[in-house]
């Protein structure tokens, strides 16, 4: 699941939003791992914890959203890493595949 | 199966006399998924997607040619397997059994695709002459990564 975090806004300091063009390297894709019902539900919270090193707790979150909802955001990353998680995930074969944030 | 011993480096299972061979085949049966199965985007709205697809595809499959190459090796090795009089034994280490809870879901994963995906509780509606040998490998894919789970588990506590 994507983790935001709010800016920091110090006495003088301006702020300034700018548009970027998106870009390979920037954190815009979401990796998703949709139900596979026939994934034992230890499974899938085990693959987690090794593949993000994730406490059991958010991983066993993200498995029962995975179960109960049929899909859940991992994660939020740049397009490379998104790639590196989905190959991950799927050498697991797990059914994650990583889509673009709009 | 039951693990019956753990040390850092290694974790040894006692097997019936019958679960040797069960398990070799059910890993014979490696891989089931079929390739067009592994997608690296649902909706595709990706940049480069179809080269990005292709790369994923070339690497999934050197992984399953390295895979295989890897369990004709793990089977092969002669101290994997001792036999005892209560059974054989089989030895690995922590990192063998992780990967080979990724070979024992390809087998999985592949034998329910294979059978159509059903939903859960609808496998048996399927069941007949044809389609028994890949209800076969499903379950007992999964009865040996249950076991296997659980001795990770056990291994961390």
């Amino acid at each position: 699941m994507a983790e935001t975090a709010t800016p920091e806004v110090t006495p003088g300091t301006i702020q300034t939003t700018e548009e970027k063009p998106k870009s390979g390297l920037e954190p815009g894709y979401l990796v998703v791992c949709w139900n596979y019902p026939v994934n034992f539900m230890d499974y899938v919270t085990h693959v987690f914890q090794v593949v993000f090193g994730w406490a059991r707790k958010k991983a066993e979150f993200h498995m029962l959203q995975v179960h109960e909802q049929g899909k859940s955001v991992l994660t939020r990353e740049s397009m490379e890493k998104a790639e590196h998680y989905v190959h991950q995930l799927q050498k697991y074969s797990l059914h994650a595949t990583m889509e673009r944030d709009e | 199966m039951k693990l019956i011993r753990v040390t850092k480096g290694n974790l040894l299972f006692q097997l019936g006399k019958r679960e040797k061979n069960l398990l070799i085949q059910v890993l014979g049966l490696y891989p089931r998924i079929p390739p067009s199965n592994f997608r690296l985007s649902k909706t595709g709205q990706l940049p480069d997607a179809e080269a990005n697809q292709r790369l994923l595809d070339e690497s999934l499959a050197e992984q399953r040619a390295a895979n295989r190459k890897t369990l004709q090796a793990f089977l092969t090795d002669a101290r994997r397997f001792t036999d005892t009089e209560s059974g054989p034994r089989l030895s690995m280490s922590p990192s063998e059994l992780e990967w080979l809870l990724q070979i024992l879901n390809d087998v999985r994963v592949g034998s329910w695709i294979i059978l159509g995906s059903p939903e859960q509780g609808m496998e048996l509606k399927l069941l007949n002459e044809k389609t028994a040998p890949d209800f076969w490998a499903m379950e007992m894919s999964g009865q040996f990564q249950m076991r296997f789970l659980e001795a990770l588990e056990k291994r961390e506590v």
